[in-house]
């Protein structure tokens, strides 16, 4: 059986990088003392996977982690083993047991849910009134940063939806294993079309919020009950 | 924006900013108001060397632990990191709270090396604390320190309030317990630094004041007050089979220097290898139990998830059942995954079952440290060690599919010739050989055969304690020569330039004036000298220049019987009479042997039941030079 556990990244541990979160949640699988499955070869690792690689420096409310468990554990035991084990900055708020056969998150996965705190109120009242006539143009071009360099893309189709409120901008974004749309594009798109210089520094806190699977009827829901 | 927001500006421009975040399992402290001390500990290096300390560890678990003090973390930022906080005038906070040290009542470094002094001022600076001890008012912080370098207290005794002399997991205590009575009597800061001073262990630099001759050498030192005591006795741990250790300890995001559990399975070493400062402070030997060794091995485990356990001491092949430990350690850890390393074998001592043991769990370098390239040299340094031996090992290692060996020497020890430069060549030239003598299909493919050198450092407290150290031109010379000599096909050397050897020789054997060149080279920049890059080597020399002091007296000077040295009055355990005649018995390449093979009189036995190895005949012949101390009781 595999256990999907849905945890916290918090402000405090939003500077550790992708690859670090990896390694804690591996040593809390082995604080927890929970039956986990380990590969076999010369150096055995635990068999986790996450659903989806979180940016240095940004936060996350529901990110998932997928864990294949050597022996059945009930869903409550697993959430209080490593609620017990796991540092209080990436705390699990559900867990939920599925079959080895369960699709791989990442293959489902299809969108992000994310908030935006642009930190200087001055700037969010320049930025946030430009969302309408960004998503008003035909085309969003955006700068996205390849392996082959810098290229133009329509960031338009990538996005679900986008609104703002105060000094928060809410979007939900494409994120998938071909494509994405990450917030700064989405920052970068409004500084363009509210005028404003693009050398400007615009301090903005990320918080992916929700991640997003399809479900039969075509429709977005929590990729953890997918 | 408040302090709060202008640090997470300042951590989103920063490179690694996980240094400065704290929040790793096991650092959950309580409240600022949950307990009435505060003591927040310094570890004058960066994140990832400091949190790869164990005694670090030990001493923030041991003051947590306690209901009544609470103890945070600060490190020593980066470059990058200072530039933003001078820039925005944030000063220097620990890392669970975020305030700056001049609010906690006791700020306190751990000194692991001389090179670090230099961030010690700059953390008490950017912390809002005055850099030296005489403007410090009754409302800043007290500010200890304890660690290795402590065995010499002075160059850096003009910005310590107290220092810990030896062992701190009892004294740590006492010494905060005077603090808190202070803050609940209202005592004087004069006052609380007059009672710390009668503690067992500290030292008081301001109680006691330092006379010199014309020539520069030490004239007297003593107390100015009645308080404090004319000499310091070091602290030992009455029970070090059942010292304070923490059942939980930080485990870091961000990978450190040394990322895994170290287990202390011994403290002190009987070899008496004679530049070695550790194998004298440390003294007597003591050995934990394989039951508490196994049982802090499981604790650790459990708590911290770590995939390796390294086994630490001096000299862990002495440990007395080595193959039962780590037989027993694999046993109970082979389920979970984890895997037993064993750092700073020594040659002589290396089990072949115990090498091939780990091996099944993990296969890496192996290293020896043979120290000097002839036998008459490690003669001169008591490194009991013969090539026999080390060929012999170094031939297991190959045959049980090792193709990785790593070899430790030393330059510009006293005595040394060409010769023995050269001997550190055929040493390499028959390792390189042994591998060869394997057959091809047996032995492991890829050899790789590393030969590091060091510079030796005089230290206080051994018996090179008065030896002049090589001027920097001899080492580059001797350097140079190695570098022709071992140029040979599967042999990599590695060498240090030597100007980091030369100031920390000035550092390890310097009196109370060098705190003033200490903190002239501060004002001229001089920071983070352990990192090649922002090492400084002229501003030193014009520091040591503008207090018109002469570096070669530190380090190149060759120091007599007779002269008061800046360390005497400090009880390590050790006589000066021992470590003068192992200095004679060095000059005529003469060996002393293990204390295990019996008692050597180094003046440990002068403490009843303190070491196993002890001779109480010898008891009654004790250093003339020594105010005679009959401990109460003894320590068990």
């Amino acid at each position: 059986m595999r256990m999907l556990g849905v945890f916290e990244k918090s402000e405090r541990v939003r500077h550790i990088g992708h690859l670090d979160i990896q390694r804690a949640v591996q040593r809390g699988l082995r604080r927890s003392g929970l039956p986990v499955a380990y590969s076999n070869g010369f150096n055995p690792h635990i068999q986790v996977t996450f659903a989806s690689a979180l940016s240095t420096g940004a936060c996350g409310k529901r990110e998932i982690m997928d864990v294949k468990m050597a022996e059945p554990v009930s869903e409550e035991v697993f959430l209080r083993k490593m609620n017990a084990a796991m540092p209080q900055d990436m705390q699990l708020s559900s867990a939920r047991a599925v079959d080895d056969r369960h699709p791989a998150l990442m293959a489902s996965l299809k969108a992000g849910i994310y908030e935006m705190v642009i930190r200087d109120p001055r700037q969010a009242d320049r930025l946030l009134p430009a969302i309408g006539p960004m998503m008003a143009q035909e085309t969003i071009p955006v700068a996205r940063k390849t392996k082959s360099g810098i290229k133009e893309v329509d960031m338009k189709p990538l996005i679900y939806a986008l609104r703002g409120e105060g000094q928060k901008l809410y979007a939900t974004l494409m994120l998938t294993e071909r494509e994405s749309c990450k917030p700064n594009m989405i920052l970068e798109g409004l500084k363009r079309a509210a005028g404003m210089p693009e050398e400007e520094e615009v301090r903005m806190l990320v918080i992916r919020t929700q991640l997003l699977g399809e479900a039969g009827d075509g429709g977005l829901v929590p990729l953890e009950t997918l | 924006m408040n302090m709060n927001d202008r640090i997470e500006a300042m951590l989103e421009k920063v490179q690694k900013a996980p240094r400065y975040t704290g929040g790793e399992m096991n650092t959950q402290i309580k409240g600022w108001e949950e307990a009435p001390l505060h003591f927040v500990f310094c570890f004058p290096d960066t994140y990832e060397v400091g949190m790869s300390h164990l005694g670090m560890k030990i001493l923030t678990g041991l003051i947590n632990d306690q209901d009544w003090s609470l103890c945070e973390r600060c490190f020593m930022p980066w470059v990058d990191m200072m530039a933003l906080m001078k820039e925005e005038q944030v000063p220097l906070f620990s890392l669970e709270s975020r305030r700056p040290l001049k609010d906690f009542d006791v700020v306190g470094f751990t000194l692991m090396y001389e090179m670090s002094y230099s961030n010690v001022l700059a953390m008490l600076d950017m912390g809002g604390v005055p850099v030296e001890r005489r403007d410090r008012g009754e409302n800043d912080p007290i500010v200890v320190a304890g660690g290795g370098c402590a065995s010499n207290p002075e160059p850096i005794s003009d910005f310590i309030d107290a220092f810990m002399i030896g062992a701190g997991e009892e004294v740590m205590l006492e010494l905060n317990r005077v603090i808190l009575e202070r803050k609940e009597k209202g005592w004087t800061r004069e006052e609380c630094l007059k009672r710390l001073a009668q503690l067992e262990g500290v030292y008081v630099p301001s109680l006691y004041d330092a006379e010199y001759h014309p020539d520069g050498t030490l004239k007297s030192f003593r107390p100015n007050c009645p308080e404090a005591p004319e000499r310091v006795m070091k602290r030992y741990v009455d029970d070090f089979d059942h010292a304070y250790f923490p059942s939980k300890v930080a485990v870091p995001y961000t990978e450190v220097v040394f990322d895994r559990i170290t287990l202390e399975i011994m403290r002190g070493c009987t070899r008496g290898c004679r530049f070695c400062q550790a194998g004298m402070l440390y003294r007597p030997v003591r050995e934990r139990s394989l039951e508490t060794l196994v049982h802090q091995a499981e604790t650790l485990v459990e708590a911290t998830g770590y995939e390796e356990i390294s086994l630490s001491s001096l000299s862990s092949g002495d440990y007395t059942c080595l193959p039962e430990l780590i037989r027993e350690l694999m046993r109970r850890m082979k389920d979970r995954r984890v895997s037993i390393s064993l750092p700073s074998l020594r040659i002589d001592s290396v089990l072949k079952e115990s090498l091939e043991e780990t091996q099944q769990v993990k296969k890496s370098s192996l290293t020896f440290a043979p120290e000097a390239g002839t036998q008459r040299l490690r003669d001169v340094i008591n490194k009991g060690v013969t090539e026999e031996d080390l060929i012999e090992k170094v031939r297991d290692a190959f045959q049980g599919g090792w193709s990785s060996v790593k070899l430790y020497f030393m330059d510009g020890l006293p005595t040394e010739t060409v010769e023995d430069l050269d001997g550190i060549a055929d040493l390499a030239k028959k390792v390189v050989a042994e591998y060869f003598k394997v057959p091809k299909g047996e032995r492991a493919r890829g050899l790789r055969v590393t030969v590091s050198c060091s510079t030796f450092v005089p230290k206080p407290h051994t018996p090179f304690q008065w030896a002049a150290q090589d001027t920097i031109s001899v080492i580059n010379e001797k350097q140079e020569h190695l570098r022709e000599v071992l140029k040979i096909k599967g042999v990599n050397f590695n060498w240090h330039a030597p100007h980091l050897s030369f100031l920390e020789a000035c550092f390890s054997r310097g009196d109370r004036r060098l705190g003033r060149v200490l903190k002239r080279a501060w004002e001229r920049g001089c920071l983070l000298d352990g990192w090649n890059d922002q090492f400084k080597f002229d501003e030193w020399m014009e520091a040591f220049r503008d207090c018109g002091l002469d570096p070669a007296f530190y380090a190149n000077r060759e120091r007599s019987r007779e002269e008061l040295l800046p360390w005497d009055f400090l009880d390590c355990g050790i006589t000066k009479d021992f470590l003068w005649r192992e200095k004679e018995k060095s000059d005529r390449a003469e060996t002393t042997r293990d204390c295990r093979k019996g008692c050597n009189g180094c003046g440990i036995q002068r403490f009843k039941g303190l070491c196993a190895y002890a001779d109480p005949k010898r008891a009654g012949a004790p250093s003339p030079s020594l105010v005679p101390y009959e401990p109460e009781g003894g320590n068990a």
